[in-house]
């Protein structure tokens, strides 16, 4: 389901990949394919309609920058709002502090806690946990597993009732450890008498930080439970977890929007160590269901090359040697040509096989080969005969078979350009492809 | 429960019934135009008299046949509504599609009223969605005892807490119970199933932590053949789906215990991924009835549509607390008819 969603945004920016001024029916089919992926990666609804909204006038009003394809441009303004979405990382510093844990049942904060422990203590820290979970049985049991693992000390006790009381008692029997975490039990909005609870453990803990556990797939509650959440004790961090299940954790954007924190860590993975820092950029990709952008803007950025192949000629058919040595070129700046199709938000274009098949380091010898032949030869491939071949090869320090070889792919190129030429003006533009690979902008 | 979704899905009504009305009232000369329909925030209390009494003003003696155009609006509000209510997009696209085509084209009758129509309309499209029933004690009775019941879901949707609250409510309809603590990954999850099983006065059958499940499910299915138990209760560790290893692990407990029942759990405040992980489940495992927990934490309900409607499986009970009697058979019948009940 997915898939079809990403590729029908991919579809959309497609569509505004060759247009020169920004069209405003793109842009609305794009908006439309947005708002359905957010939707369906469980984001708030009421954000989705301000986002899109903040995207549809911002590519319409605002100049389109020079150089810049409209393509670029919206995509620029869609990931802008969309980082601006999950507001800046929350800060994790290694200082002497006091956490406390909230969230609704079954979110994860226990095992969370124990993985935050593990992260602490693999910076340096002492770090501490005290099990104020009194309700659900088997939670001492398990954070105290969890923690014996780590040689982290637990406190709690499995037969108290009171957990303003253990927590007390607690903080005073681990008050050496440097970083406290409090695990509470799992409650929701809507139990009064616990979110006093809670309120009086933040009390008592005068806890540094409160960080709001929600699970990746929790839907639109989100929003009014974090809200709930935060007024009661002042979410400053959201922590994401079970992000190894194919749930996009959109809830948890509500989460951040309503307590205007940041997302501190996500949990993807049931041992300890399954705890990583926050990514914004990985993070939005996962929720769109697209390639990495960023990773795409910086790897066009760094393969900055001369960009003089004749897309005019070789859009007429006219793709000679030349044209196919500095793509070459282009392409091994820019790493795997199946990985690079894969970034591309092109939709689901499909190239022959065969063109997938040249490896880097074909490529290199590929060139070497080229480099051997004469201004004629690169000119017009059609005179290399077999004595020409002989001392291409020669030149190259390799056999005829490679020289053969290399032509075939040359052939190939060329059959696949004449192909897609009779489709530029349908919905796939060659020439705007062409362009990426070789860097132009 | 549903509270929420029945106030929202009934603005939504009183919005369609709204705009077939308007249409009404344009194909009737004499009368003035509607007014602008209230929004959704307004209480459907106050709306439902002036809309009795707009209805009656604007019925001319024509037939009205309803068109695309007099209900794209609603619809879209209605799709809001659904989605905002945690109904998976591509359920609702399904739920849209189903009041669309129970309403364009309709020829309503003089006297048949707007909101009948609408109410019908939607009324069949969620009990579409949300098929039959599960009578969990009457499909004992009139089964090979014991009947072996297997928990599965993703983690921390609640399968431990369903499966003590399961037990307590076969335990009080006077049907013997045993539970197989096969749950033997999550640490502490032994000592919760135990700690449930003491509490009730349920039989037990568990290995130390890190054992087998299908060995320990295996142990508790010849208990309870030597012990003529009625109910075999099975719990898992919670898995994703998309670890394959996990998943085959419990394909082999399915092997080895033969289950009856496989009982699906999964929590009513999950979003759209409620539909990819119930699918995925289904399709590796299998699944002949769902349960819903947590559901006093959400009055939306939307993941209950969801689910029933990607895989086509009853909904057995619903959980609504912490306690062990906070759970509840569900109705599909009963629960439509609460969420479009006229009287708000």
């Amino acid at each position: 389901m997915m898939d079809t969603l990403s590729n029908s945004l991919k579809d959309a920016l497609k569509k505004l990949a060759g247009k020169a001024v920004v069209d405003r029916a793109a842009v609305d089919e794009l908006v439309k394919n947005l708002q359905r992926a957010l939707l369906s990666a469980d984001v708030n609804v009421k954000l989705v309609m301000e986002l899109s909204k903040a995207i549809r006038t911002r590519s319409l009003d605002e100049e389109l920058p020079k150089n810049t394809n409209v393509r670029d441009h919206v995509l620029r303004i869609v990931y802008q709002e969309l980082v601006r979405l999950v507001y800046a990382t929350a800060d994790v510093k290694l200082e002497p502090q006091v956490i406390l844990m909230a969230g609704l049942q079954g979110s994860g904060k226990t095992t969370t806690t124990a993985k935050i422990a593990r992260y602490f203590q693999k910076k340096g820290m002492k770090v501490g946990v005290i099990c104020a979970d009194t309700f659900r049985p088997g939670a001492y049991d398990q954070l105290s597993t969890l923690c014996a693992k780590i040689n982290v000390p637990c406190f709690g006790d499995p037969k108290a009732t009171d957990a303003r009381k253990i927590v007390k008692d607690g903080l005073a029997a681990i008050k050496e450890q440097e970083i406290i975490i409090v695990d509470t039990q799992g409650r929701h909005a809507l139990e009064p008498e616990l979110i006093q609870e809670i309120i009086d453990l933040n009390v008592i803990t005068k806890a540094n930080h409160r960080w709001l556990v929600i699970d990746a797939a929790l839907g639109q509650q989100a929003s009014e439970q974090a809200r709930r959440f935060h007024e009661a004790i002042g979410i400053d961090g959201v922590i994401i977890t079970k992000m190894d299940g194919t749930a996009k954790g959109g809830g948890a954007l509500s989460a951040v929007a309503e307590t205007k924190s940041g997302i501190v860590f996500i949990g993807a993975g049931e041992t300890i160590e399954n705890l990583e820092r926050f990514d914004a950029n990985g993070f939005i990709s996962r929720l769109l269901g697209m390639g990495d952008l960023q990773a795409l803007y910086e790897k066009a950025q760094e393969a900055q090359m001369e960009s003089d192949i004749d897309m005019e000629a070789m859009m007429k058919g006219k793709f000679t040697l030349r044209d196919m040595y500095k793509q070459l070129e282009a392409l091994n700046k820019m790493g795997p040509l199946k990985q690079i199709m894969n970034m591309l938000p092109m939709g689901n274009m499909q190239l022959p096989e065969g063109v997938y098949d040249v490896t880097s380091t074909k490529m290199v010898r590929y060139r070497i080969i080229m480099d051997s032949m004469n201004a004629k030869e690169l000119d017009d491939p059609g005179i290399i005969n077999s004595s020409r071949m002989q001392r291409i090869a020669r030149g190259a320090g390799g056999s005829p078979e490679e020289v053969r070889e290399l032509l075939k792919y040359y052939k190939m190129m060329h059959k696949t350009l004449k192909g897609l030429r009779g489709a530029t003006s349908g919905k796939f533009n060659m020439k705007r492809l062409m362009k990426r690979f070789s860097g132009m902008q | 429960m549903f509270s929420g979704l029945r106030e929202r899905l009934l603005a939504a009504r009183n919005r369609l019934t709204g705009s077939i009305g308007a249409a009404a009232a344009s194909s009737a000369p004499v009368e003035k135009p509607a007014g602008e329909i209230p929004a959704q925030t307004v209480a459907p209390k106050n709306e439902t008299p002036s809309l009795a009494e707009k209805v009656k003003i604007l019925i001319v003696d024509r037939e009205l046949v309803v068109s695309e155009k007099d209900v794209s609006d609603a619809l879209s509000d209605l799709e809001m509504t659904l989605l905002e209510s945690d109904v998976a997009l591509p359920v609702t696209d399904a739920i849209i599609a189903n009041v669309r085509s129970g309403l364009v084209g309709k020829h309503r009758k003089i006297g048949e009223s707007v909101d009948d129509l609408v109410v019908g309309a939607l009324k069949s499209a969620l009990l579409n969605v949300l098929g039959k029933g599960f009578d969990l004690p009457a499909y004992i009775k009139a089964h090979e005892r014991p009947v072996k019941i297997l928990f599965t879901g993703v983690n921390g949707t609640g399968k431990t807490t369903t499966v003590a609250k399961i037990g307590a409510y076969l335990k009080k309809q006077g049907f013997s119970v045993v539970i197989g603590a096969g749950d033997t990954y999550r640490a502490g999850a032994i000592e919760q199933i135990g700690v449930h099983a003491e509490r009730l006065g349920i039989k037990i059958i568990e290995h130390q932590s890190g054992a087998d499940p299908s060995a320990v499910l295996f142990d508790t299915v010849q208990y309870a053949i030597a012990h003529k138990t009625d109910v075999v209760l099975a719990d898992t560790a919670g898995r994703f789906h998309t670890k394959a290893n996990l998943m085959s692990q419990l394909d082999k407990i399915r092997r080895v215990m033969k289950p009856d029942l496989i009982i699906y759990v999964d929590e009513a405040v999950a979003g759209n991924d409620a539909v990819v992980r119930a699918a995925e489940f289904d399709k590796t495992v299998g699944a002949d009835a769902i349960v819903l927990t947590k559901a006093d934490m959400d009055s939306r309900g939307g993941a209950a549509i969801s689910i029933a409607h990607t895989i086509g499986k009853p909904l057995l009970f619903l959980g609504t607390g912490q306690a062990y009697e906070d759970i509840v058979p569900f109705e599909p019948g009963a629960v439509v008819e609460e969420l479009l009940g006229c009287d708000a």
